[in-house]
């Protein structure tokens, strides 16, 4: 009975639908596995030169910018018709990048990059006559999170131009970049427990301040502007100390030209293991 | 129940018609006839030749699904695999589970492949735009932490997607050749159970 259903005249011609023959398909296979490899093996290449990979195996690994693809949380802090701000940020795990560019009518305009939403930082703000005070805290995550692990935390703050902001910085881990040029600052209080910290001092600074950097564990660079009248008390635990366009004396670091007697912008650098890079632009 | 032997052929023709060609039909039919008369002259009742032969409707049902996994072993296509796979299932209600749970199942894994090889198709070229404009300075593009690494992530992420949809294809391939000998295993199976009932 089978035998009967499978008699000749069943058959269909056959044919291969893909006429590339077999030697040639494996020789494209193979080109675009090298080609894949290799593209790969050299991008992560130039990221390790730049100095990009993570240094430790908690750290998460993309070739991206973690900011890529997240659209951020905005967060706006109205002037309310204040003449001066006090601007406190304490970020425990992360990346901080404070500029200045906040509309004309805003104290502050945070924009914080990260998937987790417990990761959302706590705002306080008050007016006292004519001074705002600002604080943006990061709550810190008391439970496990799943979505938190991988997760980017990043901040990125703009401050007014035109109003003259107490800036106070705290990060316990994470890389740290101050941009205030544009900005008139009237104290700076930067403390970074590890991770990098680059501060850039603003040229249109139009009255003295004092400020005080301190980094745990990593690198500081401080820019300052070659005209401005700065000096720059720099201790160091375990580094060195580049300079390139101030003048030193000892642990002392001046702007060229620069007047004691009149008004002077000093700075307190502290910096436990890491190098300090000094530059007047 | 069955009256005669014409209404046993009536039955398998009716059911055969537009799976099999008439010569096939033809070849099938008289199969029968040939089995009921030398049956009856041996002396055999209709109603013994019907309890030994089956029904005529699972009858159709085996040799629809036999020669539809032929038809697709022989050409090779969706269509062809899709309705073998049907036609067997019509064996038995277990196939839902020993055929088309595994054949959904196949076809799922190979379409998710497919699907991330075409998105690493696109998103490569994409991404290797973005790396140039963020090398010529334009900021809105700036995904990459190195447009340098990214203009060569992009060759990569293009070039293993071209890796997934062709090694995609060769899976499919290999997955009918599979799928075939399994259905051809399983029609086996069944043909066999029901020879013993």
């Amino acid at each position: 009975m089978t035998d009967s259903r499978e008699k000749p005249g069943l058959q269909v011609s056959s044919h291969d639908t893909l006429n590339i023959g077999s030697t040639r398909v494996t020789r494209i296979v193979l080109w675009l596995g090298a080609i894949t490899i290799v593209s790969f093996l050299i991008g992560f290449g130039i990221l390790a030169l730049s100095g990009e990979l993570p240094q430790s195996k908690d750290q998460d690994f993309s070739p991206f910018r973690h900011t890529a693809f997240l659209s951020p949380g905005k967060t706006t802090v109205p002037l309310d018709g204040a003449g001066y701000g006090d601007v406190a940020l304490t970020l425990g795990a992360g990346e901080l990048r404070v500029q200045g560019g906040a509309p004309d009518d805003m104290l502050m305009d945070a924009s914080i990059f990260s998937k987790a939403p417990e990761w959302e930082p706590e705002l306080v703000q008050s007016v006292n006559g004519s001074r705002k005070t600002v604080a943006l805290t990061d709550k810190g995550h008391k439970t496990k999170e799943w979505f938190s692990v991988d997760s980017p935390n990043s901040w990125t703050i703009a401050l007014n131009n035109g109003v003259p902001v107490n800036l106070e910085v705290n990060v316990g881990a994470g890389d740290c970049r101050i941009d205030l040029d544009g900005m008139t600052l009237g104290s700076l209080d930067v403390h970074n427990g590890a991770g990098d910290t680059t501060i850039t001092l603003g040229r249109s600074q139009n009255q003295p301040f004092d400020a005080v950097i301190r980094n745990g564990i990593g690198d500081l660079t401080l820019r300052v502007p070659r005209e401005s009248n700065t000096r720059i008390r720099a201790v160091t635990g375990l580094g060195e100390i580049s300079n390139n366009g101030l003048v030193q004396d000892g642990d002392i670091f001046v702007t060229a030209g620069f007047n004691p007697a009149i008004a002077v912008n000093e700075i307190t650098l502290n910096q436990g293991v890491g190098s300090i890079s000094l530059e007047a632009l | 129940m069955l009256q005669n032997e014409q209404e046993f052929v009536r039955i398998l023709q009716n059911r055969l018609e537009g799976t099999l060609s008439p010569e096939e039909l033809n070849d099938i039919i008289s199969d029968y006839t040939e089995h009921f008369r030398i049956g009856k002259t041996e002396g055999r009742s209709e109603e013994d030749l019907f309890r030994s032969l089956g029904s005529p409707e699972d009858i159709a049902r085996e040799i629809r699904a036999t020669h539809l996994v032929k038809k697709a072993e022989d050409v090779r296509s969706c269509r062809n695999i899709l309705h073998a796979v049907l036609a067997t299932l019509g064996l038995g209600l277990f196939n839902l589970v020993f055929v088309l749970i595994p054949f959904i199942l196949l076809v799922l894994l190979l379409f998710v492949i497919f699907v991330v090889g075409i998105a690493f198709m696109v998103c490569g070229p994409v991404a290797g735009i973005f790396a140039l404009l963020q090398l010529a300075g334009i900021p809105v593009f700036a995904i990459w932490l190195s447009p340098a690494a990214g203009i060569f992530f992009s060759t990569g992420i293009t070039t293993f997607g071209l890796l997934l949809v062709i090694g995609n294809y060769f899976l499919a391939r290999f997955f009918y050749h599979i799928g075939i000998r399994y259905l051809k295993w399983n029609i086996g199976v069944i043909t066999g159970t029901e020879r013993l009932a």
